[in-house]
């Protein structure tokens, strides 16, 4: 008699145990995959940041080398003070949409007018620094999208998304490439 | 009976070549340092871009691949290189020390996707300056054999200089190219730091959650983003292949 309670007390006490890890092995997870898309998030941040720094370098070389008009390019600055100051990382996102179409056209615009820059070491040179470091912002965006995805879906999933509702688990946003094109720009040279 | 056995086998190979064609992307050759899917390549030229990358990679667990492709399928140059990259997993998986050149013969592009750990040596300026330096001229002229070549044996170049190694015979030193990059490399100036900067930064966050733990609790197992392994540089027998290298986005690229 007294043998059979010690057998239950013990397989309660290991259900116990084993239910208490799985839990603290989910939540650890959860918690991974958390930091994970947060780190997703700020390589963003840093090839926005990359890209800012460049601007004010390529401005001054397409400076150096033209007649240039300081009005040609306010959209770029409003576009990229815009970056700076969002909040939150859609408004990020929609600043820096807002930012690319600014120095496409702005781009498009000053070597249409002075054809000879596209000759231009120089401006080569900061052309391909900022294309690589935009398409290296499209990537950690579509790799933050990943992760995101994988995230957010392993919070809904049964029976985690309890734990997530207990420990306030939360979905992230995603990225995604705005309609928006109407509102372009205008750059001009007269 | 066989009718029936026959039958599923070819269904079997069906639904395997459909897994393989699922990406989109080419799988890597036997060469894996040359892969002239558009046959542009010249057969000394081959010998001669596949030898140096070979060298390359067994000094310095570098690997340097160069991809020809008859169309991009509708996808951008950059993306399909860095695809390419990762997939393969192009340099060794500690130092992301890859380079694809990817060249698509219809689309008259070309784009050179650089790993991680070589943002440094081979910036998205620089190289698009040995793309215009070394590769266009012959691009332009649908040489595209030799142009790749020339690229190439450049960018293996500038990858033994970074690895403190003398380049190979015949790189080409900048100092003595015919341009005036000397006096205006700003872009690389300000991109040298901050590249650094970057490549600690992400190097960080790749190696935090690679590993995972399983638990009772539906376990997930998942791979880090271009991790198979660290292998880099090794040939196996019968040919070489990938070490698991990352890829971000850096490099550059030309239409001609």
């Amino acid at each position: 008699m007294k043998k059979k309670g010690l057998i239950i007390v013990i397989a309660v006490v290991a259900i116990i145990v084993l239910l208490i890890g799985s839990v603290i092995g989910s939540y650890n997870e959860l918690v991974e995959d958390r930091e994970e898309v947060v780190a997703a998030q700020s390589a963003i941040s840093v090839q926005l940041q990359r890209r800012a720094d460049l601007i004010p370098n390529f401005v001054n070389t397409v400076k150096g080398y033209t007649d240039y008009e300081q009005s040609t390019y306010t959209a770029v600055t409003t576009a990229r003070a815009a970056v700076q100051n969002a909040n939150g990382a859609t408004e990020q996102a929609e600043a820096s949409n807002q930012l690319d179409r600014a120095i496409d056209i702005w781009v498009n615009a000053v070597t249409e007018a002075y054809p000879d820059l596209k000759a231009n070491t120089q401006f080569t040179a900061l052309q391909d620094e900022l294309a690589g470091t935009e398409n290296r912002i499209a990537v950690a965006r579509r790799d933050y999208n990943e992760d995101a995805r994988e995230y957010n879906t392993e919070i809904k999933k049964f029976p985690r998304s309890i734990l997530a509702g207990i420990f306030g688990f939360q979905a992230f946003d995603y990225f995604e490439a705005k309609a928006g094109t109407e509102n372009v720009p205008q750059v001009s040279f007269d | 009976m066989k009718r029936v056995i026959t039958i599923a086998v070819v269904l079997l190979l069906v639904l395997l070549c459909g897994c393989t064609q699922k990406s989109g992307y080419p799988t890597a050759t036997e060469e894996f340092y040359v892969n002239d899917f558009a046959d542009v390549i010249s057969e000394t030229d081959e010998q001669k871009i596949l030898s140096n990358a070979v060298v390359l990679a067994q000094k310095t667990t570098a690997q340097v691949v160069v991809v020809t492709v008859e169309s991009l399928e509708g996808k951008t140059p950059a993306d399909y290189a860095l695809e390419i990259g990762r997939q393969w997993g192009v340099g060794a998986s500690e130092a992301d020390n890859g380079v694809v050149i990817l060249l698509s013969e219809s689309d008259r592009e070309i784009y050179i996707s650089v790993g991680y750990g070589l943002e440094g040596a081979l910036p998205d300026s620089k190289t698009g300056r040995i793309i215009d330096t070394y590769g266009m001229e012959y691009l332009r002229n649908d040489d595209f054999s030799k142009g790749l070549f020339e690229i190439s044996k450049q960018i293996v170049g500038e990858v033994y200089i970074e690895y403190g190694l003398e380049p190979q015979s015949d790189y080409v030193s900048f100092e003595n190219a015919t341009d005036n990059y000397a006096e205006q490399d700003a872009g690389d100036v300000i991109s040298s730091w901050i590249i650094m900067v970057i490549i600690i930064m992400i190097l960080s966050f790749m190696f935090r959650g690679r590993g995972r733990t399983v638990f009772f609790f539906g376990p997930t197992f998942r791979g880090g983003r271009g991790g198979f392994g660290g292998f880099g540089g090794s040939s196996s027998f019968g040919g070489f292949r990938g070490g698991g290298g990352g890829f971000g986005g850096g490099g550059a690229g030309r239409g001609f």
